[in-house]
């Protein structure tokens, strides 16, 4: 079967020449059906029997990373590594060997956000995977052994982790710009908070995945009416949770610089400021400033200024974040150390350039036409097209998204553009992290410890 | 650590890093009858008469192609203190370039334009190759195939950009290994480990090699092997492979072959002393332990390639495999043991085992167990069971590996290029499933034996805390 996907590069160069051509009506970008349950579950499905594989995707909702006790940190990053180490009557061991006898994938994931799974299984032992899938998922079994054996794994992964600049300041990004609130915490756990975790934590972690906090995806060689019953088979047995309401939390310390001396060539640098919502109006807006800005990696105007015309960097890239709580904007590169503050001058004064003047029609166009045209590149295998859906969903965007997405990037102008940046792009709010040995910086707060590692 | 992988590419990729290892082709199992006769991915093969390989795959699920020209020069095709050349060139294939009928790009105008269609694109460097590719919708791919034709023979980079990204590839060296103290080590270990060979010289280059490279070593490295006859063209989506030939022959059909030197590499000598090297540093906060043996490549020995294949997943493959099972979860004297085989190279591929130590265990007893393990296996062997099951896990791999665009392009461009054939790659599952006990304890012994090693020792690699944190962490063992 051939997706029936519309290929807009064309349509929006024409777009733009012309008057806005009204969306095909009838066809859709990606054939979703809502898949209802029984017990009331709503999955997201593209059916496709062209290869004998099924994947889902699935994520619970606000039950991640923000939700551990502080001393405790890591314990959703370590239920993750232990929900698919034995469930049910199936010690460790012999749940793993049926997963990869079978070559059945199932993983889960701990974001600061949400607890999250993949699932992946050739049509020929859908019945074994699927019954594997409900046990960990309802009935994980937590054993003294393999949670020891996660627990150090994790607190060997953090001592590795501790020779990585990159990961230093990521650590210490996190703790100053989300200082107070639980985002600021390390969710992969410190030395001694894994040590704390016991097997009774994690059965009280469990309790936070719920059927009404619970979204799917699946994609692949499955009916609905199956999907349907599957579904409730696996997942109908959960139980509803009670729900966090977010709480809209503002980045601290803005305006400043920290510094983690490291005796290496080369200084991280990484500068955070407020981002913007998903859904706020002008997100649009600021998706293709961002994308002109520094997303795009070449062509994007940092890259150019900075690597391709004076070769400062390997890489600069910036970016959106959208938090449950928050919305943070960030810029990740790296520099030799005696160009740091060179570094740091230019990335100020691409920030003040995208403010005082507009984008060009040529900038425009490419951004709108890459970010337009490049969508089925995010749906050339199966589970691919179920993480994208899966996306979707965590976005609260609707069934019908990809139907008019083009037009929401089509409609933003120069003027919006340049309107975006003056209301986002704020130098004066940077919080500066440094990892390195960074000349000629002025007055940074120094860090000794990495925060939040022991 | 659950994720199964069959070789690790060691290749740098130009803009953004490539997945580090790719999933190896295999087949529909055996359950769906006489599966292992299908072909994995049914690629059609042709030769364009100046000497160029184009392979196509067709898939029309989506509407999108990975395009990729493949040339058979890398790193070790350098010449003596130049290293690093094959990299730069990889860079400045994208500062400029023209041609009278294809047409001539800006320095930044490919990517940009590649941009524009909606598409990605990237290149990569390995010691026996360098690949450049774009993905893209399938309407663009005569623009692309252009593009990519028009820079086979014909860059022209402007001395300031070659001087700017000559300042790139620094920072490039500085990210990746020198404020890197474990990729400084292993870069210390190909050195010895290929004494000689031109294996032991890190794709990137050395820094102080790397500052003296002037643009006429990159011309001279292009003119050398850039060329038709040295390149392998793959395109692998939504297209018609007779479309695809056409296509070729208007654009790169247009370049004419040259004469590409036979590639001949110096060898190492018959050292007999193991050697160890050992690295003290203060970002470094416990013990690690590396082993790397020298083995034989898919093209030098496919026999024992395959077998070496199967072995790997059953002594390394995931959380259920020989080594992880004794060392980690049976014994626990380490939180984590790996053993993998890479054997994707056009000579010596290379057999590597890691573990970390657990709190309160030394190295010694750490390798001390991994040679149990090994003599074990030595001595008694696989089993029937093991070899079965692993047959069977490898066997499915090739259903999910033909489930994508780009992953069938860098599969078989990453074989043919190092040596396999077409058929190599599309016979793969009956390969593995003929694949022996014998043949197995065969490459056991002759491989990994640790009381005997193979035609060189290998090479073992300590991590340490600094040295006042050594001898504490001995202490606390003892």
């Amino acid at each position: 079967m051939r997706y029936k996907i519309i290929i807009h590069t064309m349509f929006v160069v024409m777009a733009l020449c012309l008057i806005n051509l009204p969306a095909y009506a009838d066809d859709k970008y990606l054939d979703i059906q809502e898949v209802k349950t029984e017990t009331g579950i709503t999955a997201w499905l593209v059916e496709d029997h062209s290869v004998p594989i099924i994947a889902m995707n699935f994520a619970f909702e606000n039950a991640g990373a923000k939700n551990d006790p502080t001393d405790k940190q890591g314990l959703t990053r370590l239920a993750s590594n232990t929900m698919d180490e034995g469930a049910g009557d199936i010690k460790s061991q012999e749940f793993q060997k049926l997963l990869r006898d079978l070559s059945i994938t199932l993983s889960f994931g701990a974001s600061r956000d949400h607890f999250s799974g993949t699932f992946k299984t050739l049509t020929q032992n859908k019945e074994k995977a699927f019954e594997l899938l409900k046990l960990a998922l309802t009935a994980p079994r937590f054993d003294e052994e393999p949670v020891g054996r996660m627990r150090a794994a994790n607190q060997s992964r953090i001592k590795a982790s501790m020779a990585d600049p990159d990961w230093i300041a990521a650590r210490i990004q996190n703790d100053v710009i989300f200082e107070g609130h639980p985002y600021a915490l390390n969710s992969g756990g410190t030395l001694s908070s894994l040590d704390a975790i016991t097997p009774d934590d994690l059965r009280t972690f469990h309790k936070r995945l719920g059927k009404n906090n619970l979204i799917i995806a699946v994609a692949g060689d499955i009916s609905a009416d199956e999907l349907r019953t599957r579904i409730d088979s696996v997942f109908g047995s959960l139980p509803v949770v009670e729900q966090n309401e977010s709480a809209v939390f503002e980045m601290k310390n803005e305006g400043k610089t920290y510094l983690y001396e490291q005796d290496i060539p080369q200084t991280m640098i990484e500068i955070s400021q407020p981002g913007i919502g998903r859904s706020d109006k002008d997100y649009y807006a600021a998706k293709i400033m961002n994308f002109i800005l520094g997303e795009s990696g070449f062509g994007s105007r940092l890259m150019e200024e900075i690597r391709e015309k004076r070769g400062l960097t390997y890489g600069i890239y910036s970016y959106l974040r959208d938090y449950e709580d928050t919305d943070i904007m960030h810029v990740s590169t790296s520099t030799v150390n005696e160009s740091v503050p060179e570094m740091i001058k230019l990335i100020r004064q691409e920030w003040i350039k995208m403010q005082s003047s507009p984008v060009t029609d040529t900038e425009l166009m490419d951004a709108k036409s890459y970010i337009i045209g490049s969508l089925p590149l995010a749906l050339t295998s199966t589970d691919a097209i179920a993480s994208t859906m899966l996306s979707m969903q965590l976005d609260d965007l609707p069934v019908d998204y990809l139907d008019h997405r083009a037009e929401k990037f089509d409609a933003v102008t120069v003027l919006d553009i340049q309107n975006v940046a003056k209301r986002l792009l704020n130098d004066k709010k940077w919080t500066v992290v440094l990892v390195g040995q960074p000349n000629g910086v002025e007055s940074p707060v120094t860090i000794k410890d990495i925060p939040n590692v022991e | 650590m659950k994720k199964i992988t069959f070789f690790t590419l060691a290749v740098l990729a130009m803009p953004l890093p490539i997945q580090a290892a790719i999933a190896r082709d295999a087949t529909t199992p055996k359950a769906e009858t006489a599966a292992t006769q299908e072909k994995v991915f049914n690629a059609q093969s042709f030769m364009l008469d100046n000497g160029m390989q184009v392979v196509v795959v067709e898939n029309n699920r989506v509407p999108v192609i990975t395009h990729m020209v493949w040339y058979r020069a890398g790193a070790a095709d350098e010449p003596r203190g130049k290293s690093g050349i094959a990299h730069f060139l990889e860079h400045l294939m994208f500062k400029g370039q023209e041609h009278e009928k294809l047409g001539s790009l800006e320095p930044g105008e490919f990517s940009r334009i590649v941009r524009s269609l909606g598409g990605q694109d990237n290149a990569f460097t390995s010691q026996d190759f360098t690949a450049y590719y774009q993905t893209i919708a399938s309407e663009h791919l005569e623009r692309v195939m252009t593009m990519e034709a028009g820079r086979m023979r014909g860059i022209n980079v402007p001395e300031k950009d070659f001087e700017a990204e000559k300042l790139v590839i620094q920072e490039e060296r500085r990210q990746r290994t020198d404020n890197n103290p474990r990729a400084q080590m292993n870069e210390q270990i190909r050195d010895v480990l290929f004494t000689n060979h031109p294996y032991a010289i890190p794709v990137i280059g050395w820094m102080h090699e790397v500052f003296d490279l002037k643009w006429t070593d990159a011309h001279a490295f292009y003119d050398t092997y850039y060329a038709p006859n040295n390149a392998i063209l793959i395109v692998s989506g939504d297209v018609k492979a007779q479309d695809v030939l056409e296509i070729a022959k208007r654009t790169y059909g247009l370049m004419k072959p040259t004469e590409i030197p036979e590639r001949k590499r110096t060898t190492s000598p018959p050292f007999i002393a193991q050697t160890k090297v050992t690295l003290h540093h203060d970002t470094i906060k416990e013990p690690g332990f590396m082993r790397i043996y020298r083995a034989p490549s898919f093209r030098q020995d496919k026999k024992a390639s395959l077998a070496l294949q199967v072995l790997e997943d059953i002594l390394g493959g995931g959380p259920t495999s020989r080594l992880y099972k004794s060392l980690v979860v049976d014994q626990k004297i380490a939180t984590n043991a790996s053993f993998s085989y890479s054997g994707t190279s056009w000579d010596d591929g290379t057999i590597g085992i890691t573990a970390t130590p657990a709190p309160g265990h030394s190295l010694d007893e750490v390798e001390e167990a991994i040679e149990e393990q090994l003599r074990v296996l030595i001595r008694d062997g696989i089993t029937d069971e093991e070899l079965k099951d692993s047959i069977t896990r490898m066997q499915a791999e090739a259903i999910f590996a033909r489930d994508s665009i780009s992953g069938p392009a860098m599969i078989i461009g990453y074989s043919l290029v190092t040596g396999s054939t077409l058929d190599d790659i599309e016979t793969w599952p009956s390969q593995i499933e003929a694949i022996t006990k014998r043949d197995i304890n065969l490459v056991t012994q002759k491989y990994i034996n640790p009381d005997e090693p193979f035609h060189l020792p290998p090479v073992t690699g300590i991590l340490l805390p600094a040295e006042q944190q050594a001898a504490e962490h001995n202490e606390k063992v003892k």
